[in-house]
């Protein structure tokens, strides 16, 4: 359990500077920005409290706030994420899978398909808040919608990347 | 003290003071159960805080919908509190109007006396009244019969100063001549009546008559006694002559609507379409003169004179 702890501590901080430092300055075309950063979210320990989730979320957009200089943008996207993750988890689980056992998700704990999806799913809602937010009107819609399904694909794409690097480097 | 030792045993008896209702633990069950909406929610508001603090972008949108949804939420209340107030202003609209009302009843009899005392005095008229007073009177009893004599009754009498003899003049001018003064009310001879005999000309030439009344329509009068090499013409305009004393002269009396031949062959006779209209007639003034005296007794001396040379 502890050692679970610091590894998503090392997750945690890995995720932030990631951001902070490389993603942030990302903007393929000029839309897609990679945001893996919900995948400090998405394997946490399924026993792990709700509103764990929620401040998690909070604090780790907060000083990825700090990065972008976007005070409270990603923080509130994450909130709402970390929010969202929890029931979003449960249809995704092993069939086997008791409510009180400890599980932390990985493609080797859920299989690649439900993990995939389960992770798209959360990309997904962390995307649309944020760039809703961002944009704060329907006004570009276009633009909106297209910055959206980009960066929930890049995003994604960096997420399943460290999924299998995480899990090569386990075996 | 027994009173005081009797009753400590059923404090000891009751139950905690601090026990949750079932209530207030289902309450306390819901909060904690939901505590993570609590979290999220606060955590929230801290987010969009910072958003809309240190985004200058966002914070100009929030603070531009946040002025319209007040400005929505005000013009609501304002238009509550204005429909709220209809009803008093409904009340002070009402008072007000009365009070106009009032007022304006007030100005336009004030206006109708003032005009009274001039239109049946038009300018020439007002002229001619230099010399003669006048004094306001309004009739009481105003017969309309046009077979037999018609009279008026005025409500000023001797007492007021009017005396037999005196001329009435109307809106439309001449009335008659008052017959008889009572204490307080006068009757009026009018020009519709056949007793009635007016010195009168017209304008402008000096040729004069006797308006008299045949009967008839109170609109109609004619004039006598105007000689035939007088160059007449209808529409001229009859007046007073103011021989009499009675009227001053040049009051007006009606327009000549025909000229006709009098019944003794010698004379014309004008017919006149009256000035004064007899059925809508209320405010008259009747007409002292000073000279009516000096008049009177030169005339009676003339007769005396005449009666003492026929004796002779």
């Amino acid at each position: 359990m502890i050692k679970l702890s610091f590894a998503h501590i090392g997750w945690f901080i890995l995720l932030i500077l990631l951001q902070g430092l490389v993603f942030n300055h990302l903007h393929f075309m000029g839309y897609a920005t990679p945001m893996p950063y919900v995948f400090f979210l998405i394997i946490l320990p399924t026993t792990t409290k709700r509103w764990v989730y929620i401040v998690l979320g909070f604090a780790m957009g907060l000083v990825i706030d700090l990065f972008s200089s976007t005070p409270g943008m990603t923080a509130a996207s994450l909130c709402l994420t970390g929010l969202a993750i929890p029931p979003l988890l449960k249809p995704f689980l092993p069939n086997d899978h008791e409510d009180n056992e400890t599980l932390t998700p990985s493609a080797r704990s859920m299989e690649w398909g439900p993990f995939v999806r389960f992770a798209f799913l959360a990309t997904l809602i962390n995307t649309v808040c944020y760039f809703l937010l961002e944009a704060f009107s329907f006004f570009n819609w276009q633009h909106l919608l297209i910055s959206i399904s980009s960066s929930t694909f890049i995003s994604l794409l960096f997420i399943i990347s460290i999924e299998v690097i995480r899990s090569t480097k386990k075996k | 003290m027994g009173i005081g030792q009797t009753p400590m045993p059923n404090f000891s008896e009751t139950p905690p003071a601090k026990r949750h209702t079932p209530h207030m633990q289902d309450l306390l069950e819901f909060i904690k159960r939901y505590s993570y909406l609590l979290v999220f929610i606060a955590l929230e508001a801290v987010s969009l805080t910072l958003l809309f603090r240190f985004n200058s972008y966002h914070g100009s949108v929030w603070f531009t919908a946040a002025n319209n949804t007040v400005a929505i939420i005000e013009k609501a209340e304002a238009d509550v509190e204005t429909f709220i107030k209809l009803r008093q202003v409904n009340k002070r609209l009402t008072e007000e109007n009365y009070v106009l009302q009032r007022q304006n009843q007030l100005l336009r009899s004030q206006i109708e006396k003032n005009l009274q005392s001039s239109t049946p005095i038009d300018s020439n008229q007002t002229e001619a009244l230099n010399g003669y007073n006048h004094i306001e009177a309004e009739v009481v009893t105003n017969t309309n019969n046009p077979q037999r004599n018609n009279y008026i009754v005025i409500n000023k009498g001797s007492i007021d100063g009017i005396k037999p003899e005196m001329g009435v003049v109307g809106n439309g001018g001449v009335v008659g001549i008052v017959y008889l003064a009572n204490t307080r009310h006068s009757l009026v001879i009018p020009v519709v009546n056949r007793k009635s005999s007016i010195s009168c000309r017209v304008r402008g030439q000096r040729y004069f008559g006797y308006l008299g009344w045949d009967g008839g329509s109170r609109v109609h009068a004619h004039v006598d006694d105007i000689p035939r090499y007088a160059k007449i013409k209808v529409g001229e305009v009859v007046e007073t002559s103011g021989y009499s004393g009675i009227f001053p002269p040049g009051i007006f009396v009606g327009r000549i609507r025909e000229i006709k031949n009098a019944p003794d062959g010698q004379s014309f006779r004008l017919e006149v379409d009256l000035g004064t209209d007899f059925a809508n007639l209320r405010d008259v003034l009747v007409i002292t003169s000073d000279y009516k005296p000096e008049l009177d007794s030169l005339n009676s001396q003339a007769a005396a004179n005449e009666n003492t040379t026929t004796g002779n």
